[in-house]
């Protein structure tokens, strides 16, 4: 078993080396600039223990918990280690968060943002290049100055390595044999380990025999599994999770890029994931990629998972229900509000789930 | 009296069930409480009971379900009130069919297969708006007992909308209602369509086969079922024990996995 | 799948649009016009309703009437509010506009049970009430205009929120038709050049793509035509807005949220231009002989966000019952406030910046700006803005808005939670029982001066 520090340790570690610390928000963001800038990023995935009231007193109700969490954990200091703040433009969600920060909470890191476009077209390719170019400015402006050229490179192929690195653990997952709540503590560990770490962390998990196949396999869509007792439930309840879809996992698997310009390097690699709706991705190539998990994988059923007043991921489920249902693979979706413990109803809906597709 | 084969307890958030099947599967057998605080007191209670009546209990498979299923240390199994509704229903309807069941903390619709299998299902979602309890609070403020609720709801001779479905705007619109001097057998009836309206959405996810069956605490309300007959132009059918399907259902999983 | 263009096609549309259609609607008008009385309004605290909406009806239903025999007569685009849609107008579409169709739903009472239809094939309620609506009429037909025609393009532009993109591909997977997407990047503080120059690539690779669905070329001396047609129309609705700086003001808010209709469905219009014209002419008269729109006009209020469809007279008539008149809004100011960046001898350039710089595309302290002058220059004594669940790029932010007016600038504010288009979010009770204490804390504000 590999033993993972915890983030706090990480990020003391990282600042006695003379680090600083960058807070990212979800989805996407190119690790290996922030990187080349002294940065590592740490990311905020609506830790599930923060007092959501603080968050309340900027962002209404209806706001999804990753968000109004994440604003509740920051004004409780819970970021007061952190030098910088990163939020991507995934979701109107963030989009008024982001805003929110800027104009008026002006908490005492800096705020920064960052927007990825909703195609694939060359336009948005080009677009986006700029706009890691702008960051990179911004970024230079902010701290006084480039990093040498050298430290670029660096950096990108080091994450390069670690999302080799993640790809291998995705693709030999039933030999690990660890339980799901151990590997997801492996691959989530990408959220705030140095990608150093995360490669000597992969290359010590031995290979061993092919776990075996008891409980019903299941596929695990939605942005992020909190709280992680959501695995040994599923545990109990007689099934595994044996492929993803998972914002914080498969689909931030990034392939290596091609070019020699690290601008266009970054976003051949951001541009490389699989399909996702905050990109825009059309719910028809979503389903295809689905489907094809499912082939790989041999799960019997979808469960998708997601936070309540989730936008992104509420449009897509009708489809792709029925498109996946079409080809014989139910599919469930259950939404949850972000906290310490799971709700029985929660609960109740993944079990009666998995008993019907078992 | 016929030899017990296999025990199914339903602990649910308002009451307790106890059921007892013989060989056949034949129901022989119940107790129904309202919920105890203390659930294990209240389950040991009921073997207790089972065991006055049928000797000792120690080969007779026991399977727990409901929301407090976890807490019921002594059952052999635990399975969700979802699969065990449908095994219930199925056994007395001997066909698949769509079930619906309003409960005090959920509702559920499920869609059932050949041999009791759940093909889908639906479940209410967070608050309160789709379950009995949406009417008992609401109902509360009207000051009419809870058995007469239906019946009062159905001698109305116009209805008046309810459009808010949160319970907290429901209960201020019948404030506003009552206020301006509307009588309270109208606004029943507009409360009972609009939780009926919402069971409707649920049943249209996921697609009704028929025969619908109604079961659950609410099932009892006549007013529910005949606002479900016409809003969905099905006839309801009703299971002999409509609040004893889970118990049931778990029951005659003990006696097939037994 | 969609449908070519025929001669039979065409002359249906002539027939029934531009013949039967035009004869009908002008006689229900002429009706409208002479009834001066309206079930519902009280004259006691509103002067008589705009004698030009039941022209600007007319025209609106002749639009939805063009709808429905549009299919076989014309190319027909599905768009989003804030969707650049001049260079399709100039190519000889159809457009609709699913989000003033669905509010026109709202205000005809029909949301709840169009939207069930969405919500009963899975779509939650916890998306906005706009789509829902829109989406239930694709999959059941309902619709109180007749028949909305088959689109053969969706244009989505995400400058008013991400919500419409995948609202969008819904629909794509639905029609099976293609979606032309402007990405419109988000200005937390100010336009860069590269946002700039993306949207203009966008707009131009757009060209080729509508023009092949049109079958015909784009001719830029029509494009830079309806460009000028946009840009007078928005300068006269925002001369309309303006006269509400008048004391007492001879319009409502809500008189705005009624007669926008046209600014948003069917700019590049020369029909446009004569109606609002003709708007000011009647707004002008009012101010002449001193009528104001709210009969005791003691306060002057903001409205922020979108309206409340289902519940617009009400709401004017609650707030006019207090002698206060909701004067301003930002939504219906959207619609105008843009204009001057329009610009005919740069169509595309000119296209990118304002397509770019809609208030929802703007950063919440720009909103609060842009508050704040209209606060200024409208002579406001308070602030509604209705938290509205359904639209989180316009809700979002409101919270810490609410608080600068009230702790800083000393304006009173209320927070008004509701929803644009479903009722069942809503709560009579409530918002009266809300704005009565806001008109107490407003009069107490003035006592105290
Ligand atoms: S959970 Fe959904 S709504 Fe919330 S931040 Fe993530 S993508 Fe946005
Ligand atoms: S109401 Fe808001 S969320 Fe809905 S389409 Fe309009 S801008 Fe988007």
């Amino acid at each position: 078993m590999i033993d993972l520090p915890s983030r706090k340790k990480v990020i003391r570690e990282f600042q006695k080396k003379g680090g600083k610390i960058a807070a990212v928000l979800p989805i996407r963001y190119p690790r290996e600039l922030f990187r080349a800038f002294g940065f590592l990023p740490v990311e905020v995935w609506g830790p599930p223990h923060a007092d959501v009231t603080l968050g309340g007193s900027h962002l209404q109700s209806y706001t999804c918990d990753i968000v109004r969490n994440a604003v509740s954990f920051l004004l409780s200091g819970g970021l007061d280690r952190t030098d910088l703040i990163l939020v991507p433009h995934t979701c109107d969600s963030l989009q008024g968060m982001g805003s929110v920060l800027l104009d008026f909470v002006h908490p005492k890191q800096k705020v920064l943002t960052l927007y990825h476009p909703r195609g694939v077209r060359k336009a948005d390719f080009d677009f986006l290049t700029e706009e890691l170019k702008r960051l990179c400015g911004e970024l230079s402006d902010w701290t006084g100055g480039e990093p040498p050229p050298g430290a670029f490179w660096e950096a990108i192929y080091r994450e390069e390595t670690a999302d080799r690195a993640l790809a291998r653990l995705y693709r030999d997952r039933e030999l690990l044999g660890l339980s799901d709540r151990e590997f997801y503590r492996i691959v989530r560990s990408r959220e705030f380990l140095p990608a150093e770490d995360f490669i000597e962390n992969e290359k010590k998990l031995a290979r061993r025999e092919k776990r075996s196949t008891s409980g019903v396999p299941i596929l695990l869509s939605g942005i992020v599994p909190e709280p992680m007792d959501l695995f040994d439930e599923i545990e109990t309840m007689g099934a595994r999770v044996v492929a993803d879809d998972l914002a914080c996992g498969t689909r931030r698997l990034y392939k290596s890029g091609h070019s020699e310009d690290p601008f266009v390097r970054m976003a051949e690699r951001l541009f490389s994931a699989p399909p996702d709706p905050t990109r825009g991705s059309p719910i028809s190539e979503r389903a295809d990629h689905l489907k094809n998990l499912i082939r790989k994988s041999g799960a019997k059923g979808v469960l998708i998972y997601d936070v309540k007043f989730c936008e992104p991921e509420l449009f897509d489920v009708p489809l792709l229900r029925k498109k996946l249902e079409a080809e014989g693979t139910p599919v469930n979706y259950v939404e949850f509000e972000m906290g310490k413990i799971l709700s029985q109803q929660t609960l109740t809906r993944i079990e009666a789930f998995i008993e019907m597709i078992g | 009296m016929k030899a017990l084969a296999a025990l199914g307890i339903d602990v649910g958030s308002s009451t307790c069930k106890i059921v007892g099947v013989d060989e056949s599967g034949e129901l022989i057998w119940h107790l129904l409480e309202q919920a105890d605080p203390r659930a294990e007191d209240q389950v040991q209670r009921f073997l207790k009971a089972a065991e006055q009546k049928f000797g000792p209990l120690k080969a007779v498979p026991f399977v727990a379900t409901g929301y407090g299923r976890k807490l019921v240390k002594d059952a052999a199994k635990n399975i969700t009130e979802i699969s065990c509704h449908a095994k219930g229903v199925y056994h007395e309807l001997q066909k698949p069919g769509t079930l619906v069941d309003i409960g005090g903390q959920d509702s559920k619709v499920i869609v059932i297969g050949a041999g009791g299998r759940v093909v889908d299902f639906a479940m209410n979602d967070k608050c309160a708006a789709g379950t009995g309890r949406f009417l008992e609070n609401t109902a509360g403020r009207l000051h009419v007992p809870l058995e007469a609720l239906g019946k009062t709801a159905l001698s109305a001779d116009r209805e008046e909308t309810i459009s808010s479905t949160c319970t907290v705007f429901a209960e201020s619109e019948i404030i506003s209602l009552v206020a301006h001097g509307v009588a309270v057998e109208p606004i029943l009836k507009g409360l009972h369509r609009s939780l009926v309206s919402r069971i409707v959405a649920m049943i249209r996810s996921v697609g009704l086969v028929s025969p619908l069956m109604l079961s659950g605490g609410v099932a009892r309300n006549e007013a529910m079922r005949k606002l479900l007959e016409e809003e969905t132009g099905e006839k309801v059918h009703l299971p002999q024990y409509p609040q004893l399907m889970g118990a049931y259902g778990a029951a005659l999983i003990g006696l097939k996995n037994g | 799948m969609t449908e070519s263009i025929t001669i039979r096609g065409k002359l249906r549309y002539q027939l029934a649009v531009n013949v039967a259609g035009r004869l009908t609607l002008a006689f229900r008008r002429r009706r409208n016009e002479r009834k001066t009385a309206r079930p519902g309004w009280s004259r006691d605290v509103l002067a008589p309703p705009l004698k030009l909406s039941a022209r600007m009806k007319e025209l609106m239903s002749r639009h939805y009437l063009g709808g429905r025999y549009a299919n076989g007569a014309k190319k027909v685009a599905w768009v989003t509010s804030g969707a650049p849609i001049e260079i399709l107008k100039a190519l000889g579409f159809y457009i609709l506009y699913p989000e003033n169709h669905a509010a026109l739903c709202g205000a005809r009472r029909k949301t709840v049970e169009i939207a069930s239809e969405a919500e009963n094939a899975g779509y939650s309620r916890d998306i906005c009430s706009y789509a829902r609506t829109d989406i239930g009429a694709v999959l059941s037909g309902k619709t109180p205009v007749g028949r909305l025609p088959r689109p053969d393009v969706l244009l989505a532009c995400t400058n008013i929120c991400q919500t419409v993109l995948y609202w969008y591909r819904v629909l794509a997977d639905y029609f099976k038709v293609p979606l032309i997407l402007i990405d419109t990047p988000f200005i937390y503080e100010e336009a860069h050049a590269h946002d700039v120059a993306y949207v203009k690539r966008q707009l131009e690779d757009m060209i080729p793509a509508a023009e092949k669905i049109a079958g015909k070329k784009l001719s830029f001396k029509r494009l830079k035509e309806v460009v000028r047609f946009s840009r007078e129309a928005s300068f006269l609705w925002l001369e309309v807005l303006d006269r509400a700086k008048h004391r007492p003001s001879p319009i409502t808010a809500f008189d705005g949220f009624i007669h926008m209709a046209p600014i948003v469905d069917l700019r590049g219009e020369p029909v446009v231009i004569d109606l609002y014209r003709q708007l000011l002419k009647e707004i002008d008269v009012r101010i002449s002989k001193g009528i104001g729109a709210v009969k005791h006009e003691k306060k002057r209020l903001l409205w922020d966000n979108l309206p409340i469809w289902f519940k617009l007279r009400k709401m004017a008539q609650t707030f006019a019952g207090y002698g206060a008149n909701v004067v301003a809004a930002t939504y219906t100011y959207a619609w105008g406030e843009l204009a001057p960046m329009m610009d005919e001898t740069r169509p595309l350039e000119s296209a990118a910046q304002t397509y770019l710089h809609p208030l929802l595309n703007q950063g919440t302290g720009h909103k609060l700006e842009s508050m704040q002058k209209m606060v200024r220059e409208f002579s406001l004594d308070g602030v509604v803005l209705h938290s509205d669940r359904s639209c989180k790029p316009y809700s979002l932010g409101q919270i810490d808005q609410r608080d600068y007016f009230v702790n800083h600038a000393g304006i009173p504010a209320l927070l008004l939670e509701a929803d644009h288009n479903d009722p069942r979010s809503y709560s009579d009770q409530q918002a009266e029982n809300r704005i009565a204490a806001f008109m107490e804390i407003l009069e107490d504000s003035s006592n105290a001066d």
